[in-house]
């Protein structure tokens, strides 16, 4: 524990900090000695092209998953060898976006942002209902408290996800691609909310996301990761501005270059059947 | 090992049958956090036990008609009508409660949890719960388990009673059988302990093995349309075969 007390003692240290991140699902290598950094109190991005496993690294900071080699910690906490217990103690401290959302269904809107409360914590209904009405009030659907899940567009859902994922004031927020399937003005309501958390309450924020012009405007760092390694970094202007044929393509985005446009396949003349006529 | 041996069914089936048994005793390991639930075990009690009273109560009542129908006739060949209370009362208390109200169970009830959690995991529900600290084991797979367990016993005497009520309506209302004879020879020669509490041993092992079998099939459904299909059908077939199969092998060593 002694770990944790010196990590707080200095709020410039890292708060997530990869190191030598190695993990293969099935046969397939998704990070081959991955390290990077998200100082606290920043908004950081993590882009790639997709299927680089963006997801996954998100799953390993929060111990969803564990990588088969290298060190992932969070708050000077190491999550792959922590315990369930806790795990569960360092999770209460993390909110996490899901891509779709995933709230629950049979729940209103408001149960679902009280559900954190109600699990773990013991207080009166009255405080209860003040906390979510307050969160609800920060994402701006406080009206629609009563409303169930199937009743919300996908803008508001993900924004009563974001009210529950901030319900105990987490030091930090994974997001999972949040602006997916948003209209623009729905884009720039959740653009708005990082920021403010962010801004407001000093939350530090992790950003898995496509959308450029977005990430732009809101992330102090990028991380750029393509085949399982760290390929570009740095602030968006400063990474705009590099001249590597991975920045070049993702931020030009060029259909082919280190990203090839073809997933891996046999000869395309063999596999036609073509093999004897081009010989 | 080979793929092409990997992918064989009875390998497959086993090990299968493997995963099934450690994740019974992942749900053993979560029931004392679950008790913390115990709004959501009451809720499960609700759904698997007061909402299947219908049907239960509605079958029950015609096999209890049927079976005294039938085994009056067969009675009726030895003379012997005057023990058809007693014979209905054993073949409901000892067989046909507990099993047919674990089959019914499991096409109501357990068919329900499979695909309402299959429909949790596909939508990432399980997960955000796992995100939030709450152990989806505890919260989800337990209580359920546990409300299987409860319910399925009361379901099987509620069962019981409707079908004696149904045989004395055929019996005795119906085919005009001494309304003494039907419940005193049911009285005298049913007993407590070997006949109605067996019964009710064999009902808390169905509901046990139902609800698992549900439980299990929705934890690991494939989080699409079809894979939570396929699940909730295999919740029946394979809660079907182990429920006789269970219940040929109690019968086998309380006899």
């Amino acid at each position: 524990m002694n770990t944790v007390a010196d990590n707080r003692e200095s709020p410039a240290a890292a708060l997530v900090a990869v190191r030598g991140l190695r993990t293969r699902i099935g046969t397939k290598v998704i990070f081959d000695g991955l390290d990077l950094e998200v100082p606290r109190g920043s908004v950081t991005a993590i882009m790639g092209p997709s299927g680089t496993g963006k997801t996954t690294l998100l799953r390993h900071m929060t111990g969803q998953l564990r990588p088969d080699a290298g060190s992932v910690r969070v708050d000077g906490e190491e999550v792959t060898t922590l315990s369930r217990r806790a795990l569960f103690a360092l999770r209460e401290r993390i909110g996490y976006l899901f891509q779709n959302s995933a709230l629950l269904t049979d729940f209103s809107v408001f149960e679902n942002v009280a559900f954190p409360l109600r699990q773990h914590t013991r207080l009166p209904a009255e405080l209860i209902r003040n906390i979510v009405l307050t969160k609800l009030q920060a994402v701006g659907l406080r009206g629609a408290a009563q409303l169930m899940p199937g009743e919300l567009s996908g803008g508001m859902a993900r924004r009563v996800a974001l009210a529950r994922a901030i319900v105990f004031d987490p030091m930090l927020i994974l997001y999972d691609e949040p602006f997916v399937g948003l209209d623009p003005i729905a884009l720039n309501q959740v653009l708005r909310l990082i920021r403010t958390l962010n801004r407001t309450l000093g939350i530090t924020s992790i950003l898995v996301a496509h959308e450029l012009a977005a990430i732009r405007q809101v992330a102090d760092r990028i991380y750029l990761i393509a085949n399982g390694k760290l390929v570009a970094q740095g602030a968006p202007d400063e990474l705009a501005r590099q001249d590597s044929p991975w920045t070049r393509q993702f931020f030009g985005g060029e259909a082919d270059g280190p990203v090839p446009f073809h997933y891996p396949a046999p000869d395309y003349a063999a596999a036609l059947g073509l093999a004897d006529a081009a010989r | 090992m080979s793929a092409n041996l990997r992918r064989h069914w009875l390998l497959q089936g086993i090990a299968s049958v493997g995963e099934c048994g450690l994740f019974f005793v992942a749900v053993l390991r979560a029931l004392p956090k679950s008790l913390r639930y115990w709004r959501e075990l009451a809720r499960q009690v609700w759904f698997l036990g007061a909402m299947s009273l219908v049907i239960v109560m509605t079958c029950g009542l015609f096999v209890g008609m049927v079976l005294a129908l039938q085994l009056y006739f067969t009675l009726s060949i030895f003379g012997g009508t005057a023990a058809l209370g007693t014979v209905v009362a054993l073949a409901l208390f000892r067989e046909l409660g507990p099993v047919i109200t674990a089959l019914l169970v499991a096409g109501r009830a357990g068919t329900a949890a499979t695909a309402e959690i299959g429909l949790m995991r596909a939508t990432d529900q399980l997960d955000a719960m796992g995100m939030m600290a709450v152990d989806p084991m505890a919260y989800v797979a337990s209580p359920r388990f546990l409300a299987g367990v409860i319910a399925m016993p009361l379901l099987a005497c509620v069962f019981n009673a409707m079908g004696i009520f149904g045989g004395h309506l055929v019996g005795v209302t119906w085919l005009g059988l001494d309304n003494g004879t039907f419940w005193g020879n049911m009285t005298s020669t049913v007993s407590l302990r070997r006949d109605i509490l067996d019964g009710l041993y064999k009902s808390i092992a169905f509901g046990g093995v139902v609800s698992l079998i549900a439980v299990f099939q929705g934890y690991t459904a494939p989080p699409t349309s079809e894979g939570v299909a396929y699940s909730t059908t295999r919740t029946v077939v394979f809660s079907s075969i182990v429920i006789l199969a269970v219940d040929f092998v109690m019968t086998a060593f309380m006899t």
